[in-house]
């Protein structure tokens, strides 16, 4: 129990290093794009009509506490955004913990339940087609998991608006009804929100079903053809035994390893699919801060946000190997 | 020896497999027996069929694996006979795997589950096989475990295939495939995987352990040696044919099939190590390319033509319990009378 609970600190103690090193990464990145938060905002004022000087920009530059050393305004950042303040946005001078707010944790609702649903297909499906002889089955399943590989995740989007549009006169675009979009939280609006967001959960996890599909499968076929599957056999263990017992739980310890890449997989894909159906969420908002307004602040906030879950669910799935894996389990107990 | 009291009978075993570039031949009607207590060498390279034929005896062999109609494998056990390849039910099945015939396999790291302790994979068996509560399976395992020699049997009973050496882990190995009291033991390579050393440990208990239980062995290997300390009588395997069978120290000796005689020419040997190493030459043909005729001639230094390309030699006996299959025996006239092949 004492060495579990040191793994478990190790690994803790790992993860929030990794995020650490990724949040210099990030930050460094934030500062290597031309001009500052201070330059940027008044150029962005000058736009609106307003004339600057260079005096301006250096009492906004003080202001903002940009004068200060690089590693300083690191440690300063790194320890605000542990705590979940990452300041105020560059352009649009708003709070970014506020501007986020729900926005990222809809998000990351999002895309996990992606995540639940195409593994919940996946592992039976993918452990099935192993080892079932029909071979429509097989194919079947080999032609959905392939349509849902090649297919673009906005013709999805668009194919089901266009067909929810005609058959029902409602795009189902958005993640609320217009009435509940800025309405505080409630039973209806969670019922609300409910009944939009099984969309993007749904086009999302489509190809990420497909893909896990493909590696469900691939560990299962590479487990199904080794000796010890033959040999239980050959000791006459028969039937779901031999498939649950054997191959498919030595087959799941990868499976599990693959979730945080996975994660990240899908986030990728949730700003195209966002943006097709005007979902107000981070990963919009990070497109919108990345590549228009040049928001490094708030580009920064994201990143931040998303790596620190991806971390946290590999520091996860390390528990659950540890947990699961004999020969993971023994290397840290001994 | 009584000849007629045979614990396993294969006859005219024949077995293709249905593959996308076509059917392969894999066993071509190979018979062969084993008695009681006694334990038959099966030689051959790799690729000749020895471990299909292994896996045939226990239906282990894939779905696309098909059984020609004159194939018949018979266990006579003490209370009735069990035709194997009239098995249909996983039910029926336990008698082949598992039950009555064991088998233990060339890597023991590969052939017991990572994640499952060793403990719990002979629990697991025992309580398929014998009507034996879970407590009783594992005292019951955990003496065989002292048995086979392993130290600590209780530790090692909790330990996982990772954690033992091995020669250990060959060791579990035969204690799990004896926990069932089978009649017959296939051992498939069991000692290539492991050190000279560690070998002869597990060979010298294989033979204390056919006198124990009284179990006939079927002793898969490539490797002469190993078959001319452990079995009785051998059978020599070429391309999914038997080309030679009889006692082990006749074969060795006199070996009458060019094969056999260049296999054991091909042996190193250590009391000339100047002499240069022989191999058989050329390779061993592809199965979708089998030879017509006697399958060795493409190889054959000392082949007669037309009669050795077109007609596949028939069994001659050329010393008491020794046969091979080749037509030289035949023209040489050693000994013209047929066998029946035992």
């Amino acid at each position: 129990m004492l060495q579990f609970a040191r793994f478990a600190f190790t690994r803790a103690f790992l993860a929030m290093f990794t995020l650490i090193l990724v949040s210099f990464i990030v930050f460094s990145l934030m500062e290597l794009v031309p001009g500052d938060c201070a330059e940027r905002y008044l150029a962005f004022k000058n736009t609106q009509g307003s004339g600057i000087s260079l005096a301006d920009i250096e009492t906004e530059r003080i202001r903002l506490g940009l004068d200060q050393p690089y590693l300083t305004r690191w440690v300063s950042w790194i320890g605000n955004a542990f705590v979940g303040e990452f300041g105020n946005s560059c352009i649009l001078r708003l709070n970014i913990a506020d501007l986020l707010g729900e926005k990222f944790y809809i998000s990351l609702g999002i895309c996990l339940s992606s995540l639940l649903l195409a593994y919940l297909i996946a592992v039976p499906a993918g452990i099935l087609s192993v080892t079932s002889k029909s071979k429509t089955l097989n194919n079947s399943i080999r032609f959905v998991s392939y349509l849902g590989l090649a297919m673009p995740n906005f013709l999805l989007a668009l194919m089901i608006m266009l067909f929810s549009t005609i058959m029902f006169g409602d795009s189902l675009t958005g993640l609320f009804s217009a009435e509940f979009r800025d309405a505080p939280w409630s039973m209806e609006r969670v019922a609300d929100f409910l009944s939009r967001a099984w969309l993007p959960v749904f086009i999302l996890g489509w190809s990420a079903t497909a893909f896990a599909l493909q590696t469900v499968r691939a560990l299962m076929s590479d487990e199904v053809g080794k000796l010890y599957v033959t040999a239980a056999e050959a000791r006459g263990v028969t039937g779901r035994r031999l498939l649950w017992r054997y191959p498919a739980r030595h087959a799941l310890g990868p499976i599990i390893n693959s979730l945080g890449f996975d994660l990240n997989r899908i986030f990728n894909e949730l700003p195209i699919v966002a943006l097709i159906l005007t979902l107000t969420d981070a990963g919009a908002l990070l497109i919108d801060a990345l590549a228009r307004s040049n928001d490094q602040q708030l580009a920064g906030a994201i990143i931040f946000l998303l790596t620190a879950s991806i971390v946290a669910l590999n520091f996860i799935t390390d528990i659950i190997l540890a947990l699961t894996d004999p020969r993971v389990r023994r290397s840290i107990l001994g | 020896m009584n000849q007629n009291k045979k614990l396993l009978e294969v006859e005219n075993l024949t077995l293709q497999f249905d593959t996308d570039e076509g059917r392969i031949t894999a066993v071509d009607n190979v018979s062969f027996s084993v008695a009681p207590g006694e334990v038959l060498g099966l030689v051959g390279e790799s690729g000749s069929g020895k471990s299909v034929t292994a896996k045939s005896l226990m239906k282990l062999n894939p779905g696309n694996a098909i059984y020609s109609p004159e194939t018949k494998i018979k266990l006579h056990l003490e209370d009735r006979s069990v035709d194997i390849m009239q098995l249909k039910s996983s039910k029926e099945m336990l008698v082949a795997r598992g039950g009555s015939i064991s088998m233990i396999f060339q890597e023991p790291m590969a052939s017991f589950a990572p994640a499952i302790t060793i403990g719990d994979q002979m629990v697991e068996q025992l309580l398929i096989h014998t009507d034996y509560s879970v407590v009783k399976a594992k005292k019951y395992s955990i003496e065989m475990l002292d048995r086979v020699g392993i130290s600590d049997p209780d530790q090692r009973f909790k330990q996982y295939a990772f954690e033992l050496s091995g020669g250990m882990r060959q060791r579990a190995m035969i204690a799990m495939a004896l926990s069932t009291k089978p009649k017959l033991l296939i051992a498939d390579e069991p000692t290539t995987a492991l050190d000279v050393t560690i070998q002869l440990q597990v060979i010298e208990l294989m033979k204390d352990l056919v006198k124990e239980f009284g179990m006939g062995i079927l002793f898969i290997t490539h490797d002469l040696g190993v078959i001319a300390q452990t079995a009785d009588r051998v059978a020599v395997m070429y391309l999914g044919k038997l080309i030679e069978q009889g006692p082990v120290r006749d074969v060795i000796r006199n070996p009458s099939h060019p094969y056999t005689q260049g296999l054991i020419a091909a042996l190193p040997k250590l009391d000339d190590l100047d002499a240069p190493l022989v191999a058989v030459a050329g390779d061993i043909p592809s199965p979708l390319e089998r030879p017509s005729g006697c399958v060795f001639h493409t190889r054959c230094p000392v082949h007669l033509g037309g009669q050795c390309r077109s007609m596949v030699p028939d069994f001659s006996s050329v010393a008491t319990g020794h046969a091979v299959a080749c037509h030289l025996i035949d023209v040489s006239n050693v000994q013209q009378q047929k066998v029946a092949v035992s």
